[in-house]
Formats: C-alpha cells, structure tokens, sequence
C-alpha cells in the first residue's frame, strides 16, 4: 500500500482524516458493538457462558446456522445461474429481470415475512393448497428458509453478475474452438473465473441471513426450542429482560459476523491471486 | 491448384449486420505452411473473416473448407482450427502447462501423451521453466508464446491470429514478429494474421491481402502488393504514396503544364483517359540542376518547401510547379519579379532520401530543384471529379 505522496513533509491531511474517521464511526458503531460485549461480560466469563449453554439459546443457534447455510447454497446456486443467463443472453424483458432480481434490497423484511404468510399460510394462495394434505410450510423450519432466500436473494447474484459481465468474452471462444463443448467451457473455464465472486457472495448471503429478524419472526412462529433462531431468542430475552441471556448470544453473532467479514477481505486476495 | 491441396480455403464470404454490409465477395486460398496477412483499416471487416473461419461468426453467404472439408456447418468447437486472440486469452486459473494441456485434456488423449505433448511444445516456445506459472505471472510475450503453444498442442487445420501483436510495445512487437515467423516455419502451419500495421504485414506475410470496406483489393506477395498496387488504396494503405491527377496522351501522363513518360504503364489505357498517377516517396529523385540520371523520369520542377530529419532517412515536401506553360524553365524571372506563384497554386509532395543522398547533394527550404521519378503507376480514375485534384497519403510515420 502507498500513500499519496504529493505534498512534501509533514501531511496533516493523514493523521486529519483516520482521526475523523474513527470519531464519526465510534459513537455509530464501535461503541453500540462494545457496549454488547461490556453488558455481556458484566456477570463475568461463567455467566456468560452459562447463558450460552443453554438448551434453548444453543438450538436458537443451531438453527440459525443451519436455516442460513441453506438459503446461501440456494442463492449462490441460483445467483451462479441467473447472472449467466442475463449476462450472456438477450432478450425481451431481460433489464425488467434484473431489476426485480435487486427488489428485495429495498422491501422491508417484515413486509417479506407478510408476503410470504400471504402465499403460503393456511389461508394463502398456495398454503390452501398445501393444507388439506396435513401439510404446512409456514412456522417451520422450511418457512424460515423461504424468509431467508427472499431477504438475501440479490446479495450473491450482485456480487456474481459483474464479474460474468466483464469476464472477457474471448476466454469462452478460445475454449470453444481448442475443441470444449458449452458445458466444458462453463466447468473449465467460466465457473472457475467466478470462484472468488461465489465465495464473496456465499459470505454475504450467510452473514445476511444468520442476522434476519424482521421476516422470521413473521413466518416463524418464534417459538422457543423449535423455531426460535438467534436474533428471535435475543429479542425474546431482552423482552423477559434477561439481558445477560441476550447479549451472549449476541457477542456470539457479533463476532461470528467479525469472523465473516475477515475471511471475506483477507480470502478475496488471496482467491483473486494467480 | 486444386482446392483438397489448399490448407484454408474461402469462397464468396458475405455478411452484413442488419443493413450495414460488413463483407462482400472475400475468396481467398491459404497452401499449407503459407501465412497470409489480411490487412486493413479497423471497419475493414478482416475481425470478421478470422472469426468466420474459426467459426464464431456465421457467414450470411459463401463457404469456409479446411483441408478440402467444407466446415461452413460447422460449430467451432469441431473445426480443429487454433485462434491467438489480441488478449491471447490465456485461461487465468490454469497453469502455463494446463492451459497449453487443456485442448489435449478436451480430446480425452491419455495422460502420458498429453504430458509429452506439453513437454515438447514448452521446449520449441522456450518456457521450460515457467511452466508452472499463471498467465499473470508472464510477460506480454510469454503470454503470446503460451497462446501460440496451447493452439498447436491439437495440431490445429490453420492458425488464426487476430492483431497478434497490438497490446505490446514497439520493441517487443519486433522481436515477436521474427520470433513467430521462424516458429511458423519450423512447424510449417498455415497461419492467417489479422493486422492494421503495413509493416508488420509486409514482414509477416509470405502473401498480402488488403481488405477495405469488406471487399479484398489486391491480394499477392508483399513486393507485388507494394510495388505494383492495383487500386490507391492499395497504395496510400501500404507504404506512403503521392497521388497525382492526370491524362493520358500519346504515351505520357500530363499533370497540368508537367508531363512524365509512362509508355509501359499507359498501355492498357486510352488517350485522354483521365488516371492517378501514384509514386512512393523513396521513388522521387531531386536535383538542382535539372540533369536527371538514366533511370529516371522527368516529371516538373518543384521547390523544396520542408526538410525533415525522420531518423534513419530524410523526408522532404516538394511544391510542383505546374502554373502556367514556361513558367517552370524559367526560374529566374518569377524570383526576379518578386513572387512565387508555386507556393500557392502548386502540388505538394513527398519525397525521401537516403542519409547518402542526402550529404551528396544538400537541400533546404526555397531550393528550387527538378523532380524525377524512378518508378510509377497509372491507375485509372474512377472517382468523381469534385475530389481533389491530388493528394498525399501519408500512412508511415
């Protein structure tokens, strides 16, 4: 890394600005981050991990990792699919695709838990359907799937599509005429061309969908132990008020996310080397 | 020769994009271990005759045959046919050794032989011991080379390079061309080069073949094509040319008051008949005294209007005088009178000498001197009469 180097001597303008910087970002988030790990620990190590380990906040978990981990490997697949499809073909209603693709960004998470309730509760279009066979989508597992697809749907197809975009087009044609078939050219070829673009969105998705709130706890249930994930159990405790229950899962979350966006800053170099 | 013996052969490309006509008519013939230079400006439509043939374009008319196999059908994928792309392409997550492995590795040849294969095209493009590197490790020129050797690993029907050598440096660009020149012999593959660059044309190509608008001009060997250009395109395109309005009569070419012997070059054309009269600049003899050696051709006397030092040789702008009868056999009266109806009414144009002939005979600005040519075409004038009366194309720098 190199600064710029046009003023000659002392720059103020660098010391100026990290100072400035850290002075906007500490009462916007350092501070409220802190502040959960000081409420955490208040009771000391023991009964932090004492709120961790019980049964309920440790399935709150479980099932936010697991619900998670599901709706990522849907919309990385999905993402990989739909960012070759409109990059590398056109046709009609092609721009209107991509711009309903980037919709759930700006719809409010509780009004997608809403909408899907509408399709898929025992009174919706579909969940009618569903219910005279006993079976029920909604306030299980699956429901908080669904949720989590929806609300993170853009972020891996954002982050894939660009870099198909400007992938040059003669790496496929020199594929193409050394003798690959399409689908050899996409396995040999594109697909590894994306590899560091499908890791940064995996990432994303999963750091997304492990913190959703507002569309889970719609379609959920919220119930403890069976259909609660971690942002709905912290929000249960606060509202019991055992604070100390909350925060331990959220430094949990907190660093998880820390962990997250590490992997993703420090694998993007490394998977973009070569 | 017969069409089986020929390496790549195209008959009657056509192609037009929605209204605009890109190609029109393009035939041409590649004979095994022949390169053939296609050489146009960009628009000319070549971009489109490589892809063709490689088959990532389809023709709307005419035939693409490979070793006497009508592949015009074709996908590319199934024409055998190897293409160094301008940004060669190279797939940026393999190795040197798995990208020029990869066409090998699609034929399901076995590991062993692939292994060889790799091994021996790494030794003729000499990157033994890069072999393990990923192509943003290499150079510009080793990128070409690992594009180069990842095209002959399947013994390709032909080579195509499409402006092989336009992302490089001068230098590099040079020594590439003779690099690849003497591999291309070494393996003896038809190869086609995709170029805008005349020199690079002229020392790549066993034959030229100059594209302008989507039709093929003149298609020959580089000293025919330069030497003897058949339309001024051709002319202006390769190498700098003087062009010069003129009539035929008896023999002669008249420019104005001036007039040049052209007994061979005027024989297909009638008298009256209105040509171009086209000479390159290292073609312009000058001398002061009007005395004119054999072998050249007295066309008018001129005034040296610039002198231009141009590194390995000397370019000179000459105004031809070509005012009034008389005029130019008397030098002395328009200098006596004080004015020098030349410089405004006269045709400027270019001439080059070599550091030799330049020390023997120095000239600057206002010398008056007399011009001959020792070499000339007539090319018949079809344009319309609203175009200039002559103009000079400089395409040399």
């Amino acid at each position: 890394m190199s600064s710029i180097r046009h003023v000659r001597g002392f720059d103020v303008a660098r010391p100026l600005s990290v100072v400035t910087l850290l002075a906007i970002m500490l009462p916007l988030i350092l501070l409220p981050i802190s502040s959960i790990f000081l409420f955490g620990m208040r009771g000391g190590l023991d009964d932090f991990w004492k709120a961790l380990s019980a049964p309920e906040a440790v399935f709150a978990l479980k099932l936010s990792l697991v619900t998670s981990f599901w709706a990522t490997v849907f919309n990385v697949l999905f993402g990989v699919f739909a960012a070759y499809a409109l990059s590398r073909y056109r046709f009609r209603g092609r721009t209107a695709l991509i711009v309903i693709i980037s919709l759930p960004t700006s719809i409010p998470t509780a009004v997608a838990g809403f909408a899907l309730l509408l399709l898929w509760g025992p009174y919706g279009t579909l969940g009618r359907l569903l219910a005279p066979h006993g079976e029920q989508i909604m306030f299980t597992a699956g429901a908080i799937i669904l949720a989590n697809i929806f609300v993170t749907f853009p972020l891996a197809f954002g982050v894939i599509k660009p870099v198909l975009d400007t992938m040059s087009r003669s790496l496929e044609e020199a594929s193409a005429t050394m003798g690959a078939t399409r689908r050899q050219t996409f396995w040999h070829v594109t697909l590894p061309g994306l590899r560091g673009a499908i890791v940064s969105g995996a990432l994303l998705t999963f750091a997304r969908a492990i913190g959703e709130f507002g569309s889970t706890i719609l379609v959920s249930g919220n119930l403890a132990a069976r259909t609660q994930t971690a942002p709905l159990y912290i929000f249960a405790k606060f509202n019991e008020g055992d604070v100390v229950a909350a925060n331990a899962i959220a430094i949990v979350l907190a660093l998880f996310s820390f962990a997250i966006f590490s992997v993703l800053f420090f694998a993007r170099d490394w998977l973009e080397a070569e | 020769m017969r069409l089986s013996e020929m390496a790549v052969s195209v008959r009657g490309l056509g192609k037009s994009f929605g209204r605009a006509s890109v190609l029109e008519e393009i035939s041409f013939d590649v004979a095994e271990g022949e390169a053939l230079v296609l050489l146009g400006a960009s628009g000319s439509g070549k971009t489109t005759v490589l892809r063709i043939i490689a088959g990532l374009e389809d023709p709307d008319t005419g035939k693409v045959i490979l070793h006497g196999r009508d592949v015009t059908e074709l996908p590319a994928r199934e024409r055998g046919v190897g293409v160094i792309f301008q940004d060669y392409a190279l797939f940026p997550k393999m190795t040197v050794e798995q990208n020029i492995g990869y066409g090998l590795r699609l034929r399901r040849r076995p590991r062993q032989e692939i292994g060889k294969a790799v091994e021996g095209l790494l030794a003729l493009v000499k990157l033994e011991e890069h072999r393990r590197k990923y192509p943003s490790q290499l150079s510009g020129g080793q990128r070409q080379r690992v594009a180069i050797a990842r095209a002959l690993a399947y013994q390709p029907e032909a080579l195509l390079f499409d402006e092989p050598f336009g992302a490089l440096d001068a230098q590099t660009r040079i020594h590439l061309r003779r690099e690849i020149r003497s591999l291309l012999k070494e393996v003896n593959a038809p190869a086609i080069f995709i170029t805008h660059d005349q020199e690079e044309a002229l020392e790549l190509g066993d034959r030229i073949a100059v594209l302008n608008a989507g039709r093929i001009e003149q298609v020959g060997a580089p000293e025919e094509v330069y030497n003897q250009p058949r339309t001024e395109y051709v002319a202006s395109f390769l190498g700098a040319a003087n062009l010069l309005l003129g009539v035929v009569n008896r023999g002669r070419i008249e420019i104005g008051s001036a007039a040049v012997s052209a007994c061979e070059e005027t024989r297909q054309l009638r008298d009256g008949q209105s040509v171009k009269l086209v000479f390159r600049p290292e073609d312009v003899l000058l001398r002061r005294d009007g005395a004119l050696s054999e072998n050249s051709r007295r066309l008018a006397w001129g005034t040296i209007e610039e002198v231009r030092f141009a590194g390995g040789y000397e370019r000179l702008t000459v105004r031809l005088n070509l005012a009034s009868p008389g005029a130019e056999d008397e030098p002395a009266l328009s200098i006596a009178s004080g004015r020098l109806p030349e410089k405004s009414i006269g045709v400027p144009v270019i001439a080059t000498r070599s550091k030799l002939e330049a020390a023997s005979l120095p000239l600057k600005a206002g010398d008056r001197v007399v011009v001959g040519l020792t070499a000339l075409r007539a090319l018949p004038n079809f344009t319309l009469a609203t175009e200039r009366a002559s103009r000079t194309v400089e395409m040399s720098a």
